[in-house]
């Protein structure tokens, strides 16, 4: 973990001193902002609320203006991290100070991850509106939430692996975003394959089940163990890239 | 214990050899320079030293730690300037370098000290609070000093610390590196001669991914072995070359460009590059010329420029490479 804060504090410093994060950051927000408006006045034009299907759990998952910024934006936030200091030729002096592989991959991890999840929280404003004027189950907030985080979770490493191995910004973008693309479109299987095999593993893929799940306050082990896979994979090939261009 | 021990070392990309069983040693407080013509192995090999990328066989020791073995270890004990100086343009000056600062491991307490004192030893204090994109080239150039100087390494590995920069600028970053070498061991490498020439005790010289020469200035000129009287004459050209012919200590005699004054000129190759010998040799020149009634302007021994040592020296690697293949 050498050289984790140093590199974690950097990465901050440059999402948000250049426009990326902020334009990035607005952009998610009008849209999730347009989302919640749609979900909230579908639900005031409803006389009857059920249980397990008020607007929380609607924004969480119940309609498909959720997933489009996630798969934009997880891209946008790690595009950059190894593919332009390798371009600009700042990945020498970094690589040969005395830092571990590991501690410069999760510093520059996890300054995207906590950006993501800054992204989220103005989000919270929504919920609160929402408890102003009926009832929420917090609980089901709180796994809507861990939802969204893992689920960015693994495409924001997606995201740094293909920053790490492609040459430039642009081609790692469009590497990750096709990658979480890929994944997200394998998980609308589960509703298309007939039972079998292929339908299984389609279920246990898709995002959109897991935030079914998780937005009605159901935990399910099995998908985030899925997440954690997703996040340590890609990480651990990033790793052993940075460790590689050391004996290229 | 050398500061720098490197032993048969390679590094092969594919089919080329970049570095090809290199061997040398630097000793604490020697300021070093590394010689060579574009391409000659010179980046591939600091880049070895500093840990950047790894050899592909050979061993390479910094202050007793062996860069692949204890890596931590050797990185800390150099503080390693890339050739072009890549830095973060949106950072400003001291921010940067306290992030350096804090990779490098100065403890908290020391960073801004630290960051003062190289900022400081490299005159940039001034631009502290600007931004590295917005500095001038000279100036970043002195950033990427700073930031090798942070830690206080006891080795400075400089890659071409001049490029690009124009004559007031180089003239400031060599009178710096020779500050620096009271302190530290310096690894420097050009292929600007004077530079070489200016500041540093012993040179290296690579060519085509071999060490060709090495040594102090002065064993390398006597090594590249080219003594010359130059003569200038008033008038009977044929009469001198007839005198000079005679004497033995002459190998060879060649024309010269004339002088602007008028007259002629000769180049008269002695045999030996022995400092007494070639005087002796300019002597004997002297005394044969008026024996001869030649009139004698001026009479000139000298060995060969660094520059003709190193030409020779890596024309030689080049044309041997090319009669193997």
């Amino acid at each position: 973990m050498r050289g984790f804060t140093a590199v974690f504090k950097r990465e901050l410093f440059a999402l948000f001193v250049t426009p990326v994060a902020w334009f990035t950051m607005t952009g998610f927000l009008l849209i999730q902002g347009l989302h919640f408006y749609l979900v909230a006045s579908h639900f005031a034009a409803q006389p009857e609320l059920s249980a397990d299907s008020g607007p929380v759990q609607a924004f969480f998952g119940g309609t498909i203006l959720l997933y489009p910024p996630l798969l934009i934006i997880c891209p946008v936030l790690t595009m950059r991290l190894f593919a332009e200091e390798r371009r600009s030729g700042t990945i020498e002096p970094l690589m040969t100070a005395p830092v571990g592989a590991v501690g410069v991959v999760l510093g520059k991890y996890c300054a995207a991850l906590f950006t993501y999840a800054l992204m989220w929280a103005p989000t919270l404003r929504y919920v609160l509106l929402a408890s102003e004027h009926g009832s929420v189950d917090w609980r089901v907030v709180a796994a809507g939430y861990l939802a969204v985080v893992a689920v960015g979770a693994g495409y924001l490493a997606i995201g740094t692996m293909t920053s790490a191995l492609a040459r430039s910004q642009v081609s790692a973008a469009v590497l990750s975003a096709m990658a979480c693309i890929g994944l997200f479109v394998l998980g609308i299987g589960e509703f298309i394959l007939p039972d079998g095999p292929a339908h299984d593993l389609c279920a246990y893929v898709s995002v959109w089940g897991q935030m079914n799940d998780f937005s009605r306050g159901i935990l399910d082990s099995r998908r985030l163990l899925y997440d954690l896979t997703l996040v340590a994979l890609p990480l651990y090939v990033t790793v052993k890239a940075v460790d590689s261009w050391r004996y290229e | 214990m050398a500061m720098i021990e490197v032993e048969r070392l390679c590094k092969r990309y594919g089919d080329f050899d970049a570095v090809r069983e290199l061997s040398f040693t630097v000793e604490p407080a020697e300021v070093m320079g590394f010689l060579g013509p574009n391409g000659a192995g010179k980046t591939t090999t600091l880049r070895i030293l500093a840990g950047f990328i790894g050899a592909t066989s050979g061993r390479v020791r910094i202050a007793g730690h062996d860069v692949a073995s204890e890596r931590d270890a050797a990185r800390a004990a150099v503080g390693y300037m890339p050739e072009s100086c890549p830095l973060y343009p949106e950072m400003r000056v001291a921010e940067y370098l306290r992030y350096r600062a804090e990779l490098k491991r100065v403890p908290r307490g020391r960073r801004r000290g630290e960051v003062g004192s190289a900022m400081e030893a490299t005159q940039i204090a001034d631009v502290a609070d600007l931004r590295i994109g917005l500095l001038s080239k000279g100036y970043r150039q002195r950033v990427g000093l700073a930031d090798a100087l942070l830690g206080a390494p006891p080795l400075l590995i400089l890659d071409e610390p001049t490029s690009g920069l124009d004559p007031n600028q180089i003239r400031q970053v060599r009178a710096l590196i020779q500050q620096l070498g009271a302190k530290h061991t310096v690894l420097i490498s050009s292929h600007i001669l004077s530079e070489i020439e200016a500041s540093c005790s012993r040179v290296l010289i690579l060519a085509r991914g071999e060490l060709v020469a090495a040594g102090t200035l002065a064993e390398i000129r006597a090594r590249g072995g080219r003594p010359v009287v130059e003569v200038w004459l008033g008038d009977g050209v044929e009469r001198a070359r007839r005198a000079l012919a005679a004497l033995d200590c002459v190998r060879e005699v060649r024309d010269a460009p004339p002088p602007e004054l008028g007259g002629a000129c000769l180049e008269v190759h002695a045999r030996s590059a022995d400092p007494a010998a070639l005087v002796a040799a300019a002597e004997h020149i002297a005394r044969a010329l008026s024996e001869a009634g030649v009139p004698l302007r001026r009479l000139a021994p000298a060995v060969a420029s660094l520059e003709e040592v190193f030409h020779d020296l890596t024309l030689a690697a080049a044309d041997a490479a090319e009669d193997a293949a």
